[in-house]
Parts: C-alpha cells; structure tokens; sequence
C-alpha cells in the first residue's frame, strides 16, 4: 500500500535522512523506532507532504506522493496523528471532531462508532480540548483522524509525555484497531512496546535504517541496544 | 587567504568608491543639465540620503519602519525656521520663540542643529518602540508618522500648519547634497561594519542566536534608530532647501512608499543597494512623470494625461521587486561583493595541531566556587510536567554529558541554564551568584554561551564574520573580535572557509560554526546542544577531537548534550541521564549504559527481560 | 448629564466602528500572519463603488459596495499576496504597501484626487431623540450595523464548516492541512471575510462625512493596526477591544479636549499605543499563543 524507495529528506541544506525503504502492506502494522534525531519524524513528514523528499520516491497505492500538497494527501486517505497531538485548543472536542470528517456526509454512522469507541470524547464533547489530559487529547487526535476513515493511519509518537497507565489504554485503543484490519505506520521512541506490539519493526538511526525484523528477531538484539546507547551492554 | 582581516583593503576600496562614483557620475549629469535637470538630480541626491538613513535601520536590523520621513520632516522643519528670515518668520510662525524666529543661520549651521535635534527626537521615540516586538515596531513607527504629520499640520503658530512654510532660502545645490550624500554613504557603510553594526546585523540574521551570544537587541536597535533619524533629518533639511517650500504632506505616506521602494528595489541590507535602487527609482519616477503630464513616448505613441502613473509605476515597481527579487538589484551584497568561498568538502581538521592562534578567555578568576548549577528546578508547560527538581552541576575545565530519551527535558533544562526560560521552581547559579532571570545576553557576557539543535547560522555573514561577531557580542572591540574569530576558526581548523557565507555551507561545517561563534565569546561555560546531530562516524570522531582540543586550551566547563552515544562517551567523563523530567543516574559512561533504569527508560522492561533471558 | 450620555454614545459609535475595521485586519492576520496595508483600500474602494453606482437604490449600491470590497480582496490576494505566501513576513507587510499604493493611484488617475460627494438618504443626517438624549441616526445605524457583522461573522465563525476551518487554520494552519482543509480556499475566504467587512466601513465612512476621496483609508487602516497592536496581536476579541478602546478614547477626546489642544487629537489618540506598549509590549491580552507547527 506505501512504499518508500530511498527517500532522504533535507532541511535547509541538512539532510536529516539518508535513503530509507520501506514497504507496507494493507492490514500490515509496522512501527518505526529509534533514537531521537535519527529522523523517524522526518520520514512522516515526507509522506505526510509536510516536506517534500530531496530524493526517492513516496509512493501510496501507486501514486507518487513527492511534492503533493497535505490536504490533497489527507484526502487520499492517508491520516497524520502528530508528534504532541496537536488537538486545535480553541475548539471544543466536537468541532475537533467535525474537523476530522469526511465532506461527503455519510459522518454520522462513522462519529457514532468513534463515540462507542471513545466513551470520554461523548462525555466532554462540549468543552474546549485544551481542558482535556494528555491521554483525552491524544484520544482526541485518534478519533479525529479515524473519522476521515482513513485507508492509512499514521501515528507519530502517541505515547510521548503520558503516564504508563495511559499508554496501557491507548495502546488497548490500538489494538482494537489493529484487529479491525486498519493498516498503521506507528513511530516511536519506546522501543520494546512497539516491538511488542506492530507485525515488523525497522529501526533507524542516524538517519538510515540499521535494523528491520519482527518481534523474535528484535528482541534481545544488541544492534538495537547499540543504536540506542553505544557501546556495548 | 588573508590574515584574519573582516575585509580586504581591496574590497572595502571598491564598496566604498563604486556607490561613491554613482553619486559623483550623478552630480556630473546634473551640472552640464539644464535647471530642470539639475533640480531633479539634487532632489535625487537629498533622497538618496534619506534612503541611507533607512538603509542604516531597515538594512541592517531587518526591520521595517515606516517613520522614518517623519525624521525628515523634523529636520527639515528644524532647519527651515532656522534658517527663515526674521521678517518671513513673523508672518508665518508668530508664535515661534524669538530666538529661533530672528536666527538666520546658514545652511551647514542650521542643518547640523537639525541633524543633532532629529537624533534626540528618534532616540526618545525609539525608547519605547524598540522594546515592541519585531512587528509592533512597523505600526507604531506608521503610527508616529501620523503624529508627526498631525502635530505638523494642526500647530499653525509654529510650523505654518497645513500650508506650511514658503521663502525658506533655496541654499542647496548640487554641489552641498552631493557632498553630504557622499558622507551619508561613507556613514552608512562604516556603521554597516562596525562592531555595533554587525552586533545589529546577527540580530537580523537570528534574533535568538543573537541574544545568545550577549548582544541586545533592544539597544542595538535603538542605536541604529536614531542614527537613522539623523540621516533622515539631514536629508529632508537639505531637501527643503532647495524647493523653498514645504508643506506637511512633503514627507508623508507617498514618501515613505517612494523611499521605501528605492531601498527595496536596489536591496535592503546593501549600502551600493541603497544608492543604486535610488538612481534607478528616481529615474523610472521622472521619466513616468514626464509621461504623466501627456507626452509621446518615443516620438511615436501619445498618452493623454494621467495623474498618478508615476505612484502607480514605482508601486508596480515594488511588487514587482517583492515577488521576483526580493533581495533586490544587489541581492544585499556591497560593490565589492562577498567572495564565494571554495565548494565545501567536510572540515578536515589536522588533529593536535596547536597555532598560535589560541585565544585566552578574557577573564579573571571568579572569587567563589567555579562551577554552574541547577537546583531543584521544575518546569510545567500548561498541565505538562517537563522538569521536576533538576539539579546539575557542571565544573570549569569538565565535560559532562546530558542524555535521555525524546521529551525527557534536556534542551528544556539548557534553556533554564541560558536564560531563555524562567523556572517555575528552582536556582542556577553561576560561580556562585544566583542569575535566576537574566537574559541570555547578559549571561553570555558573563561567560554563559549555548549552541543549538538547529545551528541557526547567520546566512548572509561570512564565516569569520560570524564568529567575530561572538566575540563582538560579548563587548570586544571591532579588531580584537577579528583576531579572536581568527584564533578560533584556526583552533577549528575552519580557516579555509573564513570568507565563505555561512548559510552555504554543508549542514556539519554550520553546526561546527556555531560552537566556534560560541567559543568567541570566551565562556567560561559551554552549553551544546546535539553538536553531532547528522554527522557521520567519522566527523563525530573528529567533532570529539576538536572539543577534547578546545575543553584544554580554554579550560571551559561544557555541558554536551548528545544523542551519538559515541561521542558523549568518548568526550565525556560523566554522564548525566534524564527521563521524565528527572535525573536518573549521575555516573561514568561505563555506570550508566550498565544501568537497568537507564536501559529501561530507552528500550522499555521487555527489553531487559528478553536481553537477559 | 445628558451630555455625558450623548458623548458615551458617540464614543461607543465611533469605538464599534473602530472594531470592525480592526476585524477586517485581524481576520487576515490570524489565518496568514500578516498585517495587510491594503486593507485601508479596500476601504476605499468599496465607498467608491457608492459614488459610482449614486443613481440607483441606496440599498443596492451598498450591496455594490459590499460585492466591490469582496471582489477586490479577493483578487488581490490571488494576484499579488499568494506569490508571496511564503515570505517572511516583513515581506508581505511591504508587498501590501504596494498594493495599496496602486490601488490608490489607479483610483486618483481613474476618478480624481479630489474628495467627491456622495448622496447618502435624507434619515441618515438627521437624530432621533432617546429619553432626553440627541442620538443621530448614524450612529444608531452603526452601532446596528456592527451587531449585524459581529453576528454574521459568528455565524460564519462558529456555525459553519467554513467558518470552522478557517479558525482550525488560524490556530494551526499545518494541522488543518493534514486534515484535509486547503490552504487556498480558507485564505481566498479570509480575504473575503476583510473585504466584507472593509465594505461595511466604507459605507459607514461616506455615510458619515458624505465624500469620498482616494486617500481616505490611510487614517483607518492606521486605526486597525493599532487596534490590534494594542489588543493583542491574534485575537479576534482583542480586536474588536482594541478598536472599542481606541474610539471610546479618541471621540471622548474629541469631546472634553481643551479647544486649543483639539486638532492635536489624533496625535493624543495615536500615541496611545506606545503608552500601552510600554507597558504591556505583547498588548493588552497578550499575543494569541499559537500551537507549534506540527
């Protein structure tokens, strides 16, 4: 479904990643670790159109996506949930959501299932999002890319700044989706959940992907631990 | 490559002769020219020095005000009762103090005492302003235009109202603006390149960088304000001179645009820009005017008359410039332009090589302890908790690393330690004093100084303007900060580069240049954040060279924050690792990545579990 | 007593129509960040459209008005700001002092750079009496005329997908994008937004002094700025305070100011914001705190 042929992407005359590939699968979830700085947020930028690849190719169910404008990415059906969640604060939980629907009306039966899902956005749908915790508003960023019933859900660091209990509950929220067949491309700085948790794992560090496989293979690996704290353990 | 100078002989011969000919080749144009001719070019040469004026502030703070001409019209205002005979002063301005109404001085006399009066007038004004933030000063500047014109207009007993004065002595000709023009430009290129104008100029390129080098933004710009107010008054008193009359609308909104565009259009930060973009405006404006009143263009087309197509044109021209080319005609550079410096490969530093340009901090021993510490210090960002009860301590002469996963709050407490953020609880303390809420420029000129994530290079500035500005920004005059940066870039072995323009070097030699810009300040502290960031195997190594080379020579306490494991555990005596906010374990490299806490807060317990199964 | 009421009301006229021109301002400035000079033309251009369309219905040439102010922003935008969208925003502050500056000169070739009249119906010139207090028509006029924005632009604001989008941008316009909202079209909105509103100020404008002149948006567009630099760059609300604020003061100044010291008014009145900024450097509320980029 998304493919990624070396792709480097560059900031300002600094390339932050130096040719990634990366192949995804319909109903596959894969996740993506790896030190800060190793350009794991950048590589969703570039397929998120957020910046365009210096070179390679982003390609999603056949279409190149190099160069395309986020809006007109979004509604291919691939959704960002960003790094910090980036709920609008000045709209209320259900503008929030409104914000993630589809144009084409049909929302109705898709927020009421959202809402079956996320019990706690139906009981502080009034109020305005920057009155939620991290674990609401991260749901909150969930809910809201769901709703655009995306083909593609991308998730950049849900578990960032949250309390272990709430990392329990948005990775069961995860979970659920994973089971329903969603397709997710899932970054992370926590590596042995997310291990745990997608099909296969790429690693990446300085900017390059050191280590791919899946759970049995990663565990344990000491490149990984390599990759993460030098040395050897 | 030279030694260590900001500019060649050569370079600053031909910035400073080529814009300097322009305005001779104008006086000369407009001698042999008919009067209309020569009225023309002396209006030309009384805006260009207005367009310096602007050039001074705009130019080099990268900050728009559209005040300026109420500057010109304080001077010309000035200069014109000065100069207006007691008996034409009577009628037009009785209520004017006696002295000023029977004063009839000369023209150099009467335009100095403006120029002086216009310099208090925008330093007083600049006061407050300049303390706004970077897009308050353009309205509030608009807005003191308006003032200026309100209060020109409305008191009739001094200034003539809004019909203004007539009969002031027409003292100016080619020869006194071209002259003045002239000082203008050598004014204007000698602030451009003096401390206190590079000082203004970092401010430009990167406020933050800046700051974080002890320059103060407020006051640097202030100081340019006022310069520019004086150019300003100078200019519209020279300008009044000649036309004898002048009117409160002289210098007003069409003005502004016009002077506006004559700098945008010859490009802001250049002085050759300023004087080219004048010539070319006016010349363009002229030539529409003439059109204006019905002519026939090239002998063969006749427009009929149409008011306004010289505002319309030179608006055009203005638009034109900002979407196509807006650095404009000179894209910023001087006549002698900046060299483009060889196409960078990577810094090949020759390892262990001591030159003699090893530069002493400039500092004596402090009396109580010599170290930098954190206590206790949390930060909450809304409800997020990102720093609870830090506390740090980091000695002269130490390396001490600061690691920790994503968010942990690493760069959150290096912006505690530098000044650019209060902690909601907690101390630092350098060498013993509490500097809880000093600015970041202050603490760097206390021996404080920080790098950052992101390099935030000063693009338009030469390497070795670059780093001479660290030194600059922490007071060291204009030679001494060149032979400083010179030291430095030899330390770093970056002397290759010195002329090269910072913002096209790959992205390891920016990250480099800012530790050596930070290094010029001679801190006594050094804070970097993720110098290796992007850089391969090998440049890592050679980073830890570099650093290993400048904790001995310089004897600075540096904290290193680092992901590059490699490099923080070669540089590195101690390891400080933060997690959520607190430390987890202060300890040698060996201690830390043994740690099972530390393990788990990077890899999480099922790592452990599965790695000791 | 009386005539503090008559002069409180005057204030609140001339301060509510402070707030809408600060409205058309702020508006533009929230979604793209930037302070649009121009806007004191579209001013302009809308009262003009009253003196062009003079012979027909008073209510259909406000509706020209309307349209003219819409259709002018609107193209402008798409002309001569979007090419230089991703400026700094110095850059477009200058690049729509251009614009203004063409626009006011195509006006003063096209028409004449002397003021002209403009009828305006009888009603308007005359008062009412309220319990004891003269109020002129007008300003009843304005103040309705300012409920009747400020509800429409709430309307638009809260209870439309447009609208919603558009306060999505104006929080985080990357966050938007990802979401499927496009950047052209809330921006194209925006400037439609200030242009309507810059439409509702110019026909309060000529209702007011009954002319028309090509130079008759400086002192407003001047006035919306430092509404907003006082009330705090970003904020809708701050816009409309600062405009309150700024009227109240310069129409109580114009009533209690000593009459030697009256034609200085606008000097008292634009030196505020230095006073305040002094003070509060960031305006009275504070500059809205965006969310980071994304």
């Amino acid at each position: 479904m998304l493919e990624l042929r070396g792709v480097k992407v560059a900031y300002g005359g600094v390339e932050v990643v130096h040719g990634v590939d990366l192949g995804l699968a319909a109903g596959e979830v894969v996740g993506m670790i790896g030190p800060n700085g190793a350009g794991k947020s950048s590589v969703l930028r570039a397929v998120c159109g957020l910046a365009r690849p210096s070179s390679g190719e982003v390609v999603f169910e056949g279409r190149v996506l190099n160069g395309m404008a986020p809006e007109r990415i979004a509604r291919l059906g691939l959704a960002l949930v960003p790094e910090g969640r980036h709920v609008f604060k000045s709209l209320t939980v259900a503008e929030n959501l409104r914000m993630g629907m589809r144009r084409n009306g049909n929302g109705a039966a898709a927020l009421e299932r959202t809402l079956e899902r996320f019990p706690i956005l139906r009981t502080r749908a009034g109020e305005h999002a920057d009155r939620l915790s991290g674990g609401e508003q991260q749901q909150l960023a969930i809910a809201r890319a769901l709703l655009g019933q995306p083909r593609l859900l991308i998730l950049d660091e849900p578990s960032l700044g949250l309390a272990p209990k709430t990392i329990d509950l948005i990775y069961e929220l995860l979970t659920g989706l994973r089971e329903e067949g969603t397709t997710m491309l899932l970054v992370e700085q926590n590596a042995a959940r997310t291990i745990d948790f997608c099909d296969r794992c790429l690693v990446l560090g300085a900017g390059r992907v050191r280590v791919e496989g899946r759970r049995e293979e990663l565990e344990g690996d000491s490149d990984l631990l390599h990759t993460y704290l030098g040395g050897q353990p | 490559m030279s030694s260590g100078r900001l500019h060649s002989p050569a370079l600053i011969a031909v910035s400073l002769l080529v814009p300097l000919a322009l305005v001779a080749l104008t006086m000369a144009v407009g001698a042999n020219g008919t009067p209309a001719l020569q009225g023309t070019v002396t209006t030309i040469l009384c805006n260009l020095i207005i367009v310096l004026g602007l050039q001074v502030f705009i130019g080099n703070s990268g900050v728009y005000s559209f005040g300026q001409l109420g500057f010109a019209s304080a001077g010309a205002y000035v200069a014109a009762l000065l100069t207006l005979p007691a008996t034409f002063a009577a009628l037009q301005t009785p209520a004017l103090p006696h002295l000023v109404a029977s004063a009839q001085l000369g023209p150099l006399l009467s335009t100095l005492i403006a120029a002086a009066a216009c310099g208090v007038l925008a330093a007083v004004v600049g006061l407050p302003l300049m303390r706004t933030s970077t897009l308050a000063i353009p309205i509030s500047t608009f807005a003191f235009l308006i003032v200026i014109y309100n209060v020109l207009a409305n008191w009739d007993r001094i200034s003539g109202g809004s019909s203004g004065l007539v009969s002031i002595p027409r003292t100016t000709g080619i020869a006194s603006a071209g002259l003045w023009a002239g000082a203008a430009v050598v004014a204007a290129l000698a602030f451009k390149w003096s401390a206190r104008g590079y000082r203004l100029q970092a401010t430009r390129e990167d406020e933050v960088a800046a700051r974080s080098l002890g320059i103060g933004v407020t006051r640097e710009r202030l100081i340019a304000f006022a310069l520019s107010g004086v150019l300003c008054g100078i200019g519209g008193a020279l300008a009044a001179h000649q036309s004898g009359v002048l009117i409160p609308t002289t210098f007003y909104f069409g003005a502004t645009v016009t002077t506006v565009t004559m700098l945008v259009v010859g490009g802001a930060r250049s002085v050759f820009g300023a004087v080219l973009g004048t010539i070319t405006v006016s010349t363009v404006n002229e030539v529409l005017r003439n059109v204006e009143g019905g002519a026939h263009l090239l002998g063969v087309v006749s427009v009929g008359r149409t008011p306004g197509l010289a505002a319309i044109g030179v608006g055009l021209i203005l638009l034109a410039t900002m979407i196509a080319m807006p650095d404009g005609l000179t894209g910023g550079r001087e006549a002698g332009g900046l060299s483009r410096g060889p196409r960078l490969r990577a810094m090949r530093p020759i390892l262990g090589s001591t030159t003699n340009g090893a530069v002493e901090p400039a500092r004596a021993e402090p009396a109580g302890g010599s170290a930098l510490c954190a206590e206790g210090v949390s930060v909450a960002f809304g409800g997020l908790r990102v720093l609870r009860g830090v506390d740090l301590t980091l000695r002269r002469g130490e390396a001490l690393g600061l690691i920790g996963p994503n968010g942990a709050g690493k760069t959150t407490l290096v912006n505690v330690l530098s000044g650019f953020l209060t902690p909601d609880t907690g101390a630092v303390s350098l060498d013993g004093v509490d500097v809880g809420g000093r600015s970041p420029a202050r603490l760097a000129r206390a021996g404080l100084t920080r790098t950052f994530q992101a390099a935030l290079p000063f693009p338009h500035l030469s390497v070795l303007e670059s780093v001479a500005v660290g030194a600059m920004g922490v007071g060291v005059g204009r030679r001494q900060a060149v032979a400083v940066a010179t030291g430095v870039l030899d330390r770093l072995g970056m002397r290759e580069q010195a002329a090269s323009r910072a913002g096209s070097l790959p992205p390891a030699s920016q990250r480099l240049l800012g530790v050596a810009r930070a290094l010029a300040t001679g801190p006594r502290y050094l804070l970097l954040d993720e110098p290796a960031a992007g850089l391969s195997e090998i440049e890592g190594e050679e980073l830890v060279a570099i650093l290993r080379g400048v904790l001995e020579d310089f004897g600075c306490g540096v904290l290193l924050i680092e992901h590059e494991m490699s490099v923080v555990m070669s540089l590195c005596p101690q390891v400080q690792v933060i997690d959520d906010g607190v430390t987890l374990r202060v300890g040698s490299p060996a201690e830390v990545q043994a740690d099972p806490a530390v393990v788990e807060a990077y890899l999480g317990s099922s790592y452990l579990a599965a790695a000791s199964a | 007593m009386t005539e503090l009421v008559q002069n409180l009301i005057d204030a609140v006229a001339l301060g509510s129509l402070y707030a809408l021109i600060a409205l058309g301002v702020t508006v533009i400035y929230t979604v793209m960040g930037m302070m649009n000079f121009a806007h004191g033309e579209f001013i302009m251009l809308s009262a003009y459209a009253l003196y062009v369309l003079a012979g027909l219905p008073f209510a259909v040439a406000v509706g020209g008005a309307l349209v003219t102010g819409v259709l002018i922003a609107i193209a402008a935008e798409r002309v001569a700001f979007r090419p230089v969208r991703k400026a700094d925003l110095s850059a477009q502050l200058v690049t729509s002092l251009a614009v203004a500056t063409i626009l006011q000169n195509i006006v003063m070739g096209a028409v004449d750079a002397r003021p002209k009249s403009v009828a305006t119906p009888g009603f308007i010139s005359e008062s009412t009496q309220l319990g004891g207090v003269s109020v002129p028509n007008l300003e009843f006029l304005t103040l309705g005329l300012t409920a009747v924005v400020l509800a429409c632009l709430g309307w638009l604001l809260y209870r439309t997908r447009a609208g919603l989008a558009m306060r999505a941008a104006a929080e985080n316009f990357e966050m938007a994008r990802l979401l499927g909202v496009q950047a052209d079209r809330v921006i194209a909105l925006s400037f439609a937004v200030s242009g309507a509103l810059a439409a509702a100020v110019g026909v309060l404008l000529v209702m007011q002094t009954g002319q028309v002149s090509p130079t008759m948006g400086l002192t407003p567009v001047l006035v919306g700025f430092v509404a907003v630099t006082i009330g705090g760059f970003g904020r809708m609300f701050g816009a409309v305070l600062g405009g309150l604020l700024l009227g109240v003061i310069a129409s109580l100044l114009g009533a209690y100011l000593p009459e030697s010291l009256l034609p200085f008014r606008d000097a008292f009145v634009f030196s505020l914001p230095v006073a305040i900024l002094i003070v509060r450097p960031h305006g009275l509320l504070g500059a809205a705190t965006g969310e980071a980029r994304v």
